[in-house]
């Protein structure tokens, strides 16, 4: 049976109805549209799905979207704002971080959570900080150097 | 620096923004009204003969919409080669590996499709299976292929000089046996693919794949369908390495799915699917013999491999070719025989990944000649300066370097990692080891038989100006192929790149055989440019009607006309413009006649403005059996230092610094050239500390997820010093050539060497975990 | 992956919780972080019918020092720990397991009882409670009780929690000066492993700083639970510490522990990885009572 939960996604507060074995990832993708978000293995393996709920960056995949209830959700889509990208996404962007893609939402949320906490992070904090985020085109160098331009 | 305006530069990827923003759309992203979801039922045995296929329960389950096996399917034979067609969508009378597919659902959510899946029942007789290369090489083994005698997918036997003689007359001669393991691509973004078919019976696929040109022709071949009548799109796609090169049955389920209910199908694999479709690096058994003289000059190298293949063919054919004819470089070989034999076993079918054919050949191989080198007390380094190829050196088996920048590459790892004072010099527990390779730059002939173009490209003006389109059916998956053309086309064009557009990857656009064997850049990349540079033509000789200049007076630049003899007086185009657009605010104040208002008369005088592209390699290589394999308009190069750490109690190696150079010929774009160096190396490292797909004695994969199949984390991965070596190819567009493969070459030659540094132990097997060093320590008696 | 069906439960306090697994005896599992169970539940390993989630009750949720305990809720995030002051300062080698766990994603979900309650072999964070002499406080609809952290565990999977009972906190005794640990594991790679092996030692010294008064090793991945190495602690305790002898508990510890081959690595690797770590553990144990005299 459905049940009714409240969150805040994104800076919007919504309603839906879910089913309780339904997982915070497929809310976002299947429901709510917010593809951003990746599904690279469902396990909790990848860290492709990684979202920040109440600010930490967790795997959305091995969170129930009944768990979210009353929680706060930021995905890759709510990382822009009027004054445009985020400068993890400038950097990103700029550095050469990006190759296929499909790791770069979570890395980069994986990155803020870290820089949320610590803005002046040094390169071992930024390898711990994305150590659950697999990347298998870039090798992780050009992640790494984009992290450490915005940390500067 | 070059006198290029667009190209060799660091400009960031078009596809960037919408890949930092989520917007970007891959597969999964995607969705059509009334869209079904399929699932498959795939075999939980290793070999077995299916004696019964019910489906009637599943029919039954509600929302379930179509319910399809061989019957539907039929039995038409596919698969990558022509020479090996080994595969049917469904097995009918057998199934030869855990994963083989049977049956498939369509149904209105995937949960429902799934369910129906487990209640399709099969009566199996199970049937003995071979699990290794010795078993199903054993006499009387169980046959998995009652066409392909003795489990023998395919062999080989090449000669070049003549080994045997070439042996007796060198003073040093080393055996060695090595073996790496099979390998998982890992993208991280698992296949999927939606089948649409419109009311007039045309299909369009939408997949994530390498290759939507190869995925066409085999659709319409099993569907039987003309291939004017399928069309393959592909989305973003999250990586591929070579796995998504090859047609794969989802998307062939997908498409018979959709034809049966009308209805656009969904199929995505799950991770556990990922590993049973497998496609991925074979696992090779290397035996090889090298001789030398005693001044270190190569003479012959004798060479066996045997690959376990699984349970077709894929790309496996040219694996085994490759698999050989790789180590004719980048050092001069004069005597080469090479004995190759792939072998069917009941696992899930290996086929291409990044370095296809040639990463563990070169691992072995490599190793060896820095056994060689000591034995010689030569410098490693030393011993592959004096043997390396040069620029204009034919292999023996026929590969013609055209443009080799071995020893600019040798020298910059040398003297960046500070080789001089570090080889020999470290204390017990770190080394330093070296090694290089080469690879091909797009192979010289398409998968099937033809005297097709490689690629075609299309460059349109946009009517209104100013707006370059390139359209190609190239292949973006992540390589940053889209970026680089719009570069060239940019480049050749003279405008700058925000000007162009770049759509790729669909079928409808003209012929590339896609992203595979590092062709791309030196192939698609020559097509584009062709058309830029046709358009760029027609728009100068439109403007010499209008302006009374000669075309060959004018150029353009940076997105300006550039008339070479003095100016000239353009006021009546410009006033033209400016009274076509008015109201507008961006009218051109330039200083000179811009390209928006040269194509803008252009196609007032032409009508639309199109140039079109194309490539094909000319005919090389030899004329012997497999000559075709390996063969390339150019050929990458590069070499590596890896510098390690080895903990002496518990066996556990740490990559302290890799230090890379490679020669991609011209640089298209710098920063993707580096891109491609670091992930080939991460890939590679990954490949020789951690990553092995491991089975059961039923056959099945034990650690079929990302968690026990161990990708490096940026934890483990160590600072990179990334040199891009520049030569000029010939045979590139701008003297571009590959970059994508040839650098995953020399890492792990270049980590074996340096554990051997370090510890004293030459290890034959990968990876090299904890545990396997260890052992291997231990058995030499070395204590810390 | 789809989860299987379940009915989700979500009380605000522990007797409800207990209430709720009680009434759902042998069908319902108690959720905590989710990192275990739910992957589980995605391979269609457990499918229990009701998932009872501990995230709403505020109790379980408290890290605090009071009176020389140091009192862990269950509910404590695996983040929190290994960023906590107070567990680096009382029980490093805790927030040393901590750091070790999995990959910063799990660690912001895990929790301290989801890690224990899982009672996986080589997980983390048991062996360093061990050697520390956790106790464990589980509530049941029965009442609350304490016992030692190593009477929990059975076997892989298996714990001697009753049904109705849950994990509500863990209470270490912050160990007094002279005393140190340390915890080591050893996987394939860096981040997101599973251990191969994991070993926490524990020291107490007397007040001269010359013998040890109390030594306390703890392996992981080397039997069906957590086991404590009591040949080696034997030897330990009395002796002078020195590196010579920490060699010998090493060796003694590879006797105490009863690995076996699986696909991650041999019974013999294991053994020998007993012994490495031991003494190394030892080492970190000895290095960090030096440093609390």
């Amino acid at each position: 049976m459905k049940q009714l939960i409240r969150l805040t996604v994104n800076d919007r507060a919504l309603e839906v109805a879910v089913d309780p074995n339904a997982t915070l990832v497929d809310l976002l993708r299947y429901h709510l549209g917010l593809t951003g978000t990746k599904k690279g293995c469902d396990l909790g393996d990848c860290g492709a799905c990684t979202v920040l709920m109440d600010g930490k960056a967790v795997n959305s995949c091995l969170v129930l979207a009944v768990q979210a209830n009353g929680r706060t959700v930021q995905t890759i889509e709510g990382l822009e704002s009027a004054e445009g990208l985020h400068p993890l996404q400038q950097a990103f962007i700029e550095k050469g971080a990006i190759q296929c893609g499909f790791c770069s939402s979570g890395m980069i949320l994986s990155a803020k959570e870290l820089l949320d906490r610590m803005p002046h992070a040094q390169e071992p904090d930024i390898r711990r900080a994305i150590s659950g985020n697999l990347c298998r085109c870039t090798g992780y160098q050009k992640i790494i150097e984009a992290i450490k331009d915005v940390a500067r | 620096m070059s006198d290029h305006r667009v190209i060799n530069s660091r400009l960031p990827r078009l596809d960037a923004p919408v890949k930092a923003t989520g917007r970007a759309v891959f597969i999964d992203d995607m969705s059509f009204p009334n869209m079904l979801h399929a699932a498959m039922l795939q075999s939980p045995l290793p070999h077995a003969r299916i004696l019964k296929i019910d489906t009637s329960r599943a029919e039954r389950l509600p929302g379930v919409k179509a319910v399809i096996t061989s019957k539907d399917a039929g039995l038409v034979r596919y698969g990558v080669s022509p020479a090996r067609y080994d595969e049917t969508v469904f097995c009918h009378d057998r199934v030869r590996y855990v994963g083989d597919e049977i049956a498939a659902v369509a149904a209105v959510d995937k949960e429902t499709a799934e369910e129906a899946v487990g209640l399709i029942k099969v009566d199996f007789e199970e049937l003995p299976a071979v699990l290794t290369i010795e078993e199903a090489m054993a006499e009387g083994a169980p046959q998995l292929h009652a066409e392909y005698p003795r489990n023998l997918s395919a062999e080989v036997h090449q000669e070049f000089g003549n080994v045997a003689e070439a042996l007796k007359t060198c003073d040093l001669t080393k055996t060695t046996t090595f073996k790496n393991k099979r390998q998982d691509g890992a993208f991280l973004e698992p296949p999927g693919c939606i089948a649409v078919f419109d009311l007039d019976g045309r299909l369009t696929l939408h997949s994530s794949t390498q290759s939507p040109h190869y995925v066409q022709r085999t659709l319409a071949m099993v569907l039987g369908l003309p291939v004017g009548k399928v069309r393959v799109v592909k989305p973003y796609v999250g990586g591929g390495f070579g796995i998504k090169a090859a047609v794969n049955t989802g998307e062939l389920t997908a498409c018979l799915l959709a034809r049966k209910t009308g209805k656009p199908v969904k199929f995505i694999y799950s991770r556990e699917q990922v590993f049973m479709l497998c496609r991925a690096r074979h696992q090779f058994v290397h035996r090889m013999t090298t001789g030398v003289k005693k001044d270190g000059t190569l003479l012959a190298l004798q060479h066996e491999c045997y690959l376990d293949g699984g349970a077709y063919s894929s790309f496996g054919i040219a694996t085994v070719y490759y698999a050989g004819s790789l180590l004719g470089g980048p050092y001069k070989l004069p005597n080469m025989k090479y004995d190759g034999w792939r072998v069917y076993t009941n696992k899930p079918t290996c086929g291409a990944q990044r370095g296809h054919g040639g990463v563990a050949a070169r691992a072995a191989w490599e190793q060896q000649l820095d056994t060689i080198a000591e034995e010689l007390g030569i410098d490693p380094i030393e011993l592959r300066l004096k043997n390396m190829m040069q620029a204009g050196d034919v292999t023996c088996n026929d590969l013609n370097m055209s443009s080799l920048g071995m020893k600019e590459c040798i020298e910059a790892v040398r003297n960046a990692s500070g080789w001089a004072s570090k080889k020999g010099k470290l204390p017990r527990g770190k080394g330093i080891g070296m090694a290089c390779g080469f690879f091909v730059s797009g192979a010289g002939y398409p998968i099937y038989r033809s005297d097709t173009y490689h690629c075609t490209a299309t460059v349109k003006l946009a009517e209104d100006g100013g707006a370059v389109q390139v359209y190609s059916a190239s292949a973006e998956i992540g390589q940053g192929s889209d970026t680089a053309f719009g570069m060239i086309a940019a480049e050749a064009l003279g405008v700058p790149l925000d000007c162009v557009r770049v759509i790729s990857g669909d079928t409808d656009f003209g012929v590339d055989l896609g992203a595979y064997s590092s062709r791309q850049t030196l192939m698609t990349g020559h097509a584009v440019k062709e058309a830029a540079e046709e358009v760029k033509r027609q728009v100068l000789e439109a403007l010499a009607d209008e302006l009374k200049v000669p075309a060959a007076d004018m150029d353009i630049k940076e997105g300006r006309i550039v008339f070479k003899n003095g100016l000239v007086d353009y006021s009546g185009i410009r006033s033209r413009y400016i009274k076509e657009h008015r109201g507008w605010s961006d009218s051109p104040q330039e200083d000179a006649l811009t390209f928006r208002e040269a194509s803008r008369i252009a196609y007032l005088a032409k009508g639309t403005i199109v140039g079109t592209g194309k490539y094909k390699p000319p005919a090389l290589g030899g004329t012997f059996k497999g000559a075709a394999v390996g063969t390339s308009p150019a050929y990458g190069c590069s070499a590596q230092v890896a510098e390690v750490e080895v903990d002496l109690e518990t066996g556990k190696i740490v990559i302290e610094k890799m230090t890379d150079a490679h020669d991609c010929g011209r640089a298209i774009n710098r920063t993707s050239v580096e891109g491609q160096m670091e992930g080939s190396l991460a890939m590679g490292m990954g490949e020789a500390l951690f990553e092995e797909v491991k089975f059961d004695d039923r056959g099945r994969v034990i650690n079929c997820d990302l968690a026990e199949y161990k990708l490096v984390t940026a934890l483990d991965m160590p600072p990179v010093e990334t040199i891009i070596v520049e030569s000029d190819e010939p045979n590139g567009p701008f003297g571009a050539k590959e970059v994508g493969e040839g650098a995953i070459m020399p890492t792990i030659p270049a980590i074996l060497n340096a554990v051997y540094d370090a510890t004293g132990l030459r290890i034959h097997e990968l990876p090299l975990t904890s545990e396997r060093v260890h052992a291997a320590l231990k058995a030499r008696g070395i204590k810390q | 992956m789809i989860l299987p069906k379940f009915e989700f439960h979500e009380p605000t306090s522990v007797a409800e919780a207990c209430d709720l697994l009680a009434r759902h005896r042998g069908k319902a599992r108690p959720l905590a972080g989710g990192t275990d169970l739910l992957v589980n539940m995605k391979k269609k390993v457990m499918s229990p019918g009701h998932l009872v989630w501990l995230g709403r009750i505020p109790e379980l949720s408290r890290l605090e020092r009071s009176n020389g305990t140091l009192w862990v809720g269950a509910g404590v995030t695996v983040s929190d720990i290994a960023a906590s002051e107070a567990v680096a300062k009382a029980v490093s080698a805790l927030g040393q397991g901590a750091r070790a766990l999995g990959t910063p994603l799990i660690r912001n979900l895990a929790t301290i009882g989801g890690n224990i309650g899982s009672a996986r072999p080589a997980a983390d964070l048991p062996l360093s409670l061990m050697v520390y002499g956790a106790e464990l406080v589980l509530a049941g609809t029965s009442g609350e009780r304490r016992m030692p952290i190593a009477e929990f565990f059975k076997g892989p999977g298996l714990t001697t929690a009753r049904e109705d009972e849950l994990i509500t906190a863990i209470a270490v005794e912050v160990p007094r000066g002279y005393s140190g640990a340390g915890y080591l594991n050893l996987g394939i790679r860096k981040s997101q492993d599973c251990n191969i092996v994991n070993v926490a030692s524990f020291l107490e010294l007397d007040e001269k700083a010359e013998r040890i008064r109390t030594a306390r090793i703890a392996l992981g991945s080397v039997g069906p639970t957590p086991l404590r190495s009591l040949k080696a602690e034997k030897l330990l305790v009395g002796a002078k510490p020195d590196e010579r002898l920490f060699e010998q508990a090493a060796q003694a510890a590879t006797h105490d522990c009863t690995p076996i081959l699986d696909f991650r690595g041999s019974a013999e690797y294991r053994r020998a990885m007993v012994d490495v770590l031991t003494r190394r553990t030892l080492a970190m144990a000895m290095a960090e009572a030096r440093s609390r005299t």
